[in-house]
């Protein structure tokens, strides 16, 4: 039996679309660094969304279930499309071999507050979590820019919620060492 | 506290999943050990840059075949 029968699913994902479409579609366009590929990735979840209605059970948000079809979506294109270079997916809890090493870099060289709150940084931001391996992309994502808990992420990409913070941390270090490497070129205060 | 440990334990204060006296821990390694002050220092400048960046918004002709898709019959 379905979840979810008190409103037409039409509705229901309309409702979703009007309140939480650009969040989906910043997520996916992240995940996929192609506002071509993004907005398949985004069309494509509906579909399935649509068709698949029934497996919603109600047993999570609406919004969890749409972003984890749109992550299924965005990682299936970026692979078909070799837009990506698969990068080996540290899924292993506990440290890993290169996290001590990215751990004792030295802090940053900081440029002047206008520098460092500015697009040039921000712009730095989004080429770094481009390196980002595609599972790490989506946990710094939604936790770090859309502010989903912990538990969330771990519902949307099926992981337990240690295996989440393990990789926000290896996503944190990552980008605070490529942050430095951006920063090192750069007038100091 | 080992250095080691210091990263991992400030996502799981962040999450609110320690007690009172891991939390105070934390706070003390920062305070005495300049190297993770500084790691600290730059994680938490990482995630405000990242709350404070822009969402991009879905483009119109995209959420409009989406709205068709979702009332075609």
């Amino acid at each position: 039996m379905s979840g979810v029968p008190a409103e037409e699913p039409r509705e229901l994902l309309a409702r979703a679309l009007a309140t939480h479409g650009d969040r989906l579609y910043a997520f996916a366009l992240r995940m996929t660094r192609d506002p071509d590929l993004a907005a398949d990735a985004v069309q494509e979840a509906f579909a399935t969304a649509l068709r698949k209605i029934d497996d919603f059970r109600g047993e999570s948000d609406i919004m969890t279930w749409l972003h984890r079809i749109v992550y299924s979506k965005a990682v299936d294109l970026i692979r078909q499309r070799g837009k990506e270079t698969p990068l080996p997916e540290d899924e292993e809890g506990g440290r890993g071999p290169d996290d001590e090493r990215l751990e004792r870099l030295p802090a940053w060289a900081r440029p002047p507050d206008e520098i460092l709150w500015g697009d040039q940084t921000r712009r730095a931001l989004e080429a770094a979590v481009q390196q980002l391996t595609p599972l790490q992309r989506a946990v710094f994502t939604l936790r770090e820019v859309d502010g989903a808990s912990t538990e969330e992420v771990a519902s949307i990409l099926g992981l337990e919620p240690g295996t989440v913070r393990v990789h926000l941390h290896r996503a944190r270090l990552r980008l605070r060492a490529l942050l430095g490497e951006h920063f090192k070129g750069l007038p100091t205060p | 506290m080992k250095c080691d440990d210091l990263a991992q334990r400030l996502a799981e204060k962040h999450d609110g999943v320690l007690g009172e006296s891991d939390c105070a821990a934390i706070e003390k390694h920062l305070e005495e050990c300049p190297s993770c002050g500084d790691l600290h220092r730059d994680l938490e400048d990482l995630a405000r840059l990242c709350r404070e960046s822009a969402r991009p918004q879905m483009p119109a002709d995209v959420r409009r075949r989406i709205e068709e898709l979702l009332h075609r019959r």
